[in-house]
């Protein structure tokens, strides 16, 4: 799970980079909406593209308690772990 | 600087009448929906996001220049940009004959027409080849403008109106033809260009300006007003690529209409001696959901201020630069206006930039 987290960091940061066009840096820690400064467009950018790289979905009601870029990447990671065909198999 | 002021005592040009178009194959959201579906597979996964994204604009379906089945085998910018001066020069023809008729002039009587766009690009401009198509005389004089966007329609009502103070016998056209669904761009499966393939259409407006020496049948064009909102360059536009115009657009539209209007609108009818209250007649573009509730927010309007715009965007959706003047036609046509009536006629554009014109019945 760490694993897909470090990658969905990393994931965020290409998307930020390459299609929201931000320049500056993108740390776990930083707050979405003040750092990357991400209107309704850009959050809907960086949904799309997590669920396109990760086949998962995210939908508003994940998004409540997403405030970080730390956040969202857990949740993209519990979101994958659900996803997979033996989830809930092991105690 | 303002167009006029106050105190000008120059007599005004006036609007006659405004000839509106639609191509005539009609596909409803759910019909573009369902043809774009297999495209954005290739490519996203929540399908059902993007299906929102497209019912989010609230535009109920779009008149396109071609029929639906014909977009696929456009695959390059030639093939686009061709079928665009095809279907452009038949719009504008129709659209200007049709203002002409109703102003109750002929293509004789045309001294300049003002041609804005921003969806092709032609040379010799549609303009040029409206005056073989329609008769127009030799001498008429001509300004193609590409590139002001959605504004062109309320920057050409003023530029023309400028025009006419110099000339005030003068008769101009101002055509905007807009074929948004040939810029789209199948390839491009961003965001910004899923959310405009939802809301951008195609359609034709003419209107006739008469100067003020001119018989006036219309409303007069009293001044107008330009804003340019430094470094927002990136706000919208056009990055031109190999196959042709690749859309960008930001969230920050909305919000620059939350933030900057109600000043603008207020610092260009002070000008005018006038305050919000004196306006009855409010003439917006319909650039979108959001944009539209930012100008009803930013400028406290009564309900229902700017029905004819809500009713534009979700029967045709955005038209760019023609979008206001379909808006100011069905103003001018159904309206009661009372001779000494207030309206104002607003729109914003890449740049990033607004254009106010202010009309008095």
């Amino acid at each position: 799970m760490a694993d897909i987290v470090t990658e969905a960091v990393a994931e965020i940061r290409r998307i930020a980079r390459e299609e929201l066009e931000f320049e500056g840096a993108v740390e776990p820690a930083h707050d979405l909406l003040r750092d990357l400064q991400l209107d309704s467009l850009g959050l809907t950018v960086l949904a799309v593209g997590l669920e396109n790289r990760f086949r998962v979905l995210l939908s508003e009601e994940d998004a409540q308690g997403v405030r970080t870029v730390e956040d969202l990447a857990r949740l993209v990671a519990a979101r994958v772990e659900a996803a997979k065909p033996d989830a809930g198999a092991h105690p | 600087m303002p167009s006029t002021t106050r105190h000008d005592p120059a007599p005004s040009p006036s609007l006659s009448a405004v000839g509106r178009a639609l191509p005539p194959h009609y596909a409803s959201q759910e019909q573009l929906i369902a043809a774009l579906r297999d495209l954005w597979a290739t490519k996203h996964f929540n399908l059902e996001r993007l299906e929102d994204l497209h019912r989010n604009v609230q535009v109920g379906g779009r008149h396109l220049a071609l029929p639906l089945e014909e977009y696929p085998a456009l695959t390059t910018f030639q093939q686009r940009n061709d079928a665009w001066i095809r279907v452009a020069t038949e719009l504008s023809e129709k659209v200007a004959r049709q203002a002409l008729s109703r102003a109750g002039l002929t293509p004789k009587d045309v001294d300049h027409v003002f041609f804005v766009t921003v969806t092709g690009i032609a040379t010799p401009s549609v303009d040029a080849r409206l005056v073989n198509r329609m008769g127009l005389r030799e001498d008429v004089k001509r300004t193609p403008l590409f590139g002001l966007g959605c504004v062109a329609g309320a920057a050409g009502l003023a530029r023309a109106a400028d025009y006419l103070r110099a000339f005030p016998k003068q008769t101009a056209l101002l055509i905007a033809t807009e074929l948004c669904s040939l810029t789209l761009q199948r390839e491009d499966l961003s965001i910004p260009n899923i959310i405009a393939s939802g809301l951008f259409g195609d359609g034709a407006a003419c209107v006739v300006l008469r100067g003020a020496e001119a018989p006036a049948t219309g409303p007069r064009v009293v001044g107008s007003r330009s804003v340019f909102y430094p470094d927002t360059e990136r706000v919208m536009g056009w990055d031109v690529v190999d196959t042709g115009f690749k859309v960008v657009l930001s969230a920050k539209v909305p919000q620059l209409v939350k933030e900057h209007i109600r000043g603008n609108v207020e610092g260009f009818l002070a000008e005018h001696g006038l305050v919000l209250k004196d306006v009855k007649h409010w003439v917006a573009h319909t650039g979108g959901p959001k944009v539209l509730e930012g100008f009803e927010s930013a400028l406290e309007l009564a309900p229902g201020a700017l029905e004819r715009s809500w009713r534009s965007l979700k029967q045709v959706g955005n038209l760019s630069s023609a979008s206001v003047l379909f808006v100011l036609g069905e103003t001018l046509e159904e309206v009661d206006a009372k001779p000494g009536d207030w309206g104002v006629v607003m729109a914003m554009g890449p740049g990033f930039c607004a254009e106010m014109v202010l009309v008095r019945w």
